[in-house]
């Protein structure tokens, strides 16, 4: 369901973040990047692939950004800008989207927060001046905020209901706490049920600055076209500082981060995370590699040794969640409770011979082939394009992502090896367990 | 599993790209082919449907499509498992395989420079699995490690009693995964058999879409699927009609979330009141503007999710309304969702909701068949439904046809008995 998803889709960042390099489809498919004089900046793409527009408004704000008497905010905004302006009531948002045939999503992210629509070309000056809208003059009405608190309830039990989306939060809980990475973006019951509409305005104003604002435009639209609506749009707002405090040092991994939950799945589930290196670090382009490596496939390490061998796993996988400020790589399983020990041996096992022996060139070279394929099939879609310029210019650079899969096809195997001994211990990561038995959420 | 990702489907044609060129030819053995020529991306994705699936099977062996296809990928005459999961990860690809309600389907995707390489290890798995007995053991045991985290799982536990309850004696009535008993009693000479019995020319459609040359793929795939001869003739299954009694059924279960659904049996794919239902279910419970999601949801914090679904499948398919919602709002949430239905079967809806809801319904799938991998679903699904390659076209025109009066007629005539299905947490 729209704007139900959180931002922890953004682990797997990186499986989509490489460049057009050699196999863009046309020369011509390159974006322009420009920043308006109020500090918007604009990322532009004409695609032809069918007659709609991706219009995603990336904000350099998310639940990171929250003081600790704010956590929930950066979300609870994301659910609230839907719900009007001075000229747009309750409900008529939806209703215009949905009935020129576009859709309309949002996500909230440690780093970010960004809302999306898609929209037929004929409805972009509808769609640019709607986006716009909700980006200064939302409205928060009372009522709204009240029955809203409601539904982020819900979602705190849909995800608790998730067995691997909860395993991933609270892996990054017990991973992270206190440190902002470590929060849970929807905030706690009790914050949300006491919050009020000077907090949400407050927040939204002191955030929602055009230096903050990355406005992404991909799809068949011209380009001055795009700019021109930009600029009357966007292009007006008031300049004013950017928000964004600074961050404290990431913790250090290690056997006191290590949790079980009772659940009453009959089944268990089993994540491990390691502290990699976030994303300006040189290094993220071999630890991309290795995690690819060790389990984005049926044919990585884990997959062909924890699983098909050993048959300790039902399923394994690796993801890397490249943040600004820091880097994780987590290995997440689900198995047989009998066999957590096992499996948990087995995972460092495979770890330690990559640490020891290294990766073989064929595995290299897959693992480049996987990281071609992913941004491939990313810009199938003028959104999906989209997305990886909101995420790289909002997080990193622009230029970084267009630049990273030819940086990836100069990594060697050795790197990749020396990244695996330089993060990858057997004993510095986190760990959360959840073993059948009484609930005790 | 599988009524839920059908769910997003609806038909229509909006922003299909203009550039997609489509060939169609059915070999000398009945083997049909399909091939959409889409410039986009560096991409290739192939979808091979064989009519095999939910519909032709019995309470006693329910679930054996999908366990045939779970062994299939353990390896084939040329290679293991590991080595063709491997052979496909150097390709930049994926190689997925399955049994559904109507069909199963071995998928694959890879970067389109590869085209020919992707379709020979579809044609591999397709026609040379090993099918090795020493696979179904292990097989089985993951087989039941999912079906036991689809009964942990609230929604879709519910999803599944409230197909059994509708669908009664019905083989839709059972989950595609099929049920820790009938997989007990699978053994490894039922799966050879059931392989052979469906894997036959005429009994299977392949589509490619992506960046490839329409010519050079009809000639690699009459050259793999060309030489396959013709199998015995497989009946239409007799099945039992299926058997809404309008029972209500309650269930309860370690969540957080209560799971409520309702519903009825509707038209096929095929029927003519297919687009009126269509734009029913959205009015009902499309997108954000539904009727569920703005007055359950957005008025009144009564459930976070809201929605309506209705498949396409050859049998009566189901219109669903679902709710998830807290605990302490279900009793209410369950009230307002038939006021809902009442209201819907008592009062014409309005034009600009009528809009809103074709507006929603088309663009939808406009945006849904954008991508290969979904293209190539469609083109072979549609073949296999036997309506044709208009389809979406005839489907469009009968959407924006669609008025408040049809709308009120199939809303009285499919939501007359409802089946209810309420998962409390316990």
């Amino acid at each position: 369901m729209a704007r139900a998803r959180l931002g922890l889709g953004v682990v797997l960042l990186l499986a989509g973040c490489a460049t057009a390099g050699a196999m863009a489809p046309s020369p011509a498919a390159t974006p322009t990047r420009e920043v308006l004089p109020n500090g918007v900046v604009l990322i532009v793409q004409e695609q032809r692939a069918s007659e709609v527009v991706a219009l995603q408004l990336w904000m350099r704000m998310g639940g990171r950004d929250e003081a600790t008497d704010e956590l929930g905010l950066a979300h609870y905004i994301e659910h609230m800008l839907f719900k009007g302006t001075p000229t747009r009531p309750p409900g008529s948002i939806d209703t215009l989207i949905e009935g020129f045939g576009g859709t309309s999503n949002a996500f909230t992210s440690y780093d970010t927060t960004h809302y999306d629509f898609v929209v037929p070309t004929a409805h972009l000056r509808a769609g640019v001046e709607l986006l716009a809208d909700l980006a200064v003059n939302a409205s928060f009405p009372p009522e709204e905020i009240e029955s809203e608190k409601k539904v982020v309830f819900e979602e705190m039990n849909l995800i608790e209901d998730d067995p691997e989306k909860f395993l991933l939060r609270r892996l990054y809980e017990v991973a992270y706490s206190p440190h902002p990475y470590g929060r849970p973006l929807l905030g706690r019951r009790e914050f949300i049920e006491k919050l009020d509409r000077d907090q949400l305005r407050r927040f939204y104003r002191k955030h929602f600055v055009p230096k903050s604002m990355v406005l992404v435009v991909v799809g068949a639209a011209e380009p001055t076209l795009v700019r021109r609506l930009v600029e009357a749009t966007f292009g007006r707002v008031e300049p004013a500082a950017p928000s964004r405090g600074a961050t404290p040092p990431v913790p250090t991994f290690g056997p006191s981060r290590r949790v079980d939950v009772r659940r009453a799945e009959k089944q268990a589930y089993l994540g491990l995370a390691w502290q990699t290196a976030p994303l300006a670090n040189e290094d993220v382009y071999a630890v991309d590699l290795l995690t690819s490596i060790l389990g984005d496939s049926p044919s990585s390490r884990l997959n062909q040794t924890v699983r098909e061998r050993l048959r300790l796993v039902a399923t394994i996988e690796a993801g890397y969640g490249a943040f600004e400020k820091a880097g994780v790589v987590t290995v997440t399983a689900r198995l047989e409770p009998a066999d957590l020990d096992r499996a948990e041996a087995a995972i460092l096992d495979v770890i330690r011979k990559v640490r020891a022996e290294g990766v073989t060139e064929a595995e290299r070279q897959r693992a480049l082939i996987t990281a071609e394929s992913s941004y491939a099939f990313d810009i199938e879609t003028a959104e999906g394009l989209a997305k990886t310029y909101g995420q790289a210019e909002t997080t990193w650079t622009l230029d970084n992502e267009l630049a990273y899969l030819s940086r990836l096809r100069g990594i060697t195997a050795a790197q990749i090896q020396a990244v695996a001994r330089k993060y990858f211990g057997d004993d510095n990561y986190a760990r959360v367990r959840f073993v059948p038995g009484t609930s005790s959420r | 599993m599988t009524r839920l990702v059908f769910a997003v489907l609806a038909a229509g044609l909006l922003a299909a790209p203009a550039v997609a060129q489509e060939s169609r030819e059915r070999l000398d053995n009945g083997f049909t082919v399909l091939v959409r020529e889409n410039p986009v991306a560096p991409v290739v994705a192939v979808s091979l449907l064989v009519k095999m699936g939910t519909r032709w099977e019995e309470p006693a062996n329910a679930g054996i499509s999908n366990f045939v296809h779970a062994v299939m990928v353990r390896g084939t005459a040329k290679r293991t498992g590991a080595e063709l999961a491997e052979s496909i990860a150097a390709l930049g690809g994926k190689l997925n395989a399955k049994g559904e309600v109507d069909y199963s389907e071995i998928s694959a995707t890879a970067l389109s420079r590869f085209w020919r390489e992707v379709l020979g290890f579809t044609a591999e798995l397709a026609l040379e699995p090993k099918l090795a007995a020493g696979e179904v053991d292990g097989e089985r045991d993951w087989l039941l490690g999912r079906i036991q985290k689809r009964r942990d799982n609230a929604p879709a536990r519910a999803f599944d009693e409230f197909f059994a309850a509708l669908y009664g004696p019905h083989p839709y009535a059972i989950p595609a995964l099929g049920t820790p008993a009938s997989l007990a009693r699978i053994d490894h000479p039922a799966l050879v058999a059931w392989y052979r019995r469906f894997y036959q020319p005429e009994r299977m459609t392949l589509a490619v879409s992506g960046q490839i040359s329409p010519g050079e793929v009809l000639a690699e795939a009459r050259r793999l699927f060309g030489g396959l001869p013709r199998g015995a003739v497989v009946g239409e299954p007799s099945r039992p009609a299926p058997a809404n009694r309008g029972e209500r059924r309650t269930f309860e279960q370690p969540a957080q979330q209560a799971q409520i659904l309702a519903g009825g049996l509707a038209p096929s794919l095929d029927h003519p009141d297919h687009a009126a239902v269509k734009v029913l279910s959205t009015v009902l419970g499309g997108g954000m503007a539904g009727r569920l999601f703005v007055e359950l949801r957005d008025k009144r914090g009564l459930a976070y999710t809201a929605a309506a679904y209705y498949d396409p499948v050859v049998d009566p398919g189901a219109l669903v309304l679902y709710l998830g919602t807290a605990p302490e709002n279900a009793t209410k949430a369950e009230e307002a969702l038939l006021r809902e239905v009442e209201r819907v079967r008592r009062d014409p809806v309005g034009v600009d909701e009528l809009n809103r809801a074709k507006g929603y319904l088309l663009g939808r799938y406009a945006m849904d068949r954008r991508t290969n991998e979904r293209q190539a679903w469609y083109l072979a699904f549609y073949e296999l439904e036997g309506v044709g390659p208009d389809y979406p076209e005839r489907y469009r025109r009968a959407v924006e046809a669609v008025t408040p009066s049809d709308v009120l007629r199939v809303a009285r005539q499919y939501l007359a008995t409802l089946t209810t299905v309420v998962l409390r947490p316990r």
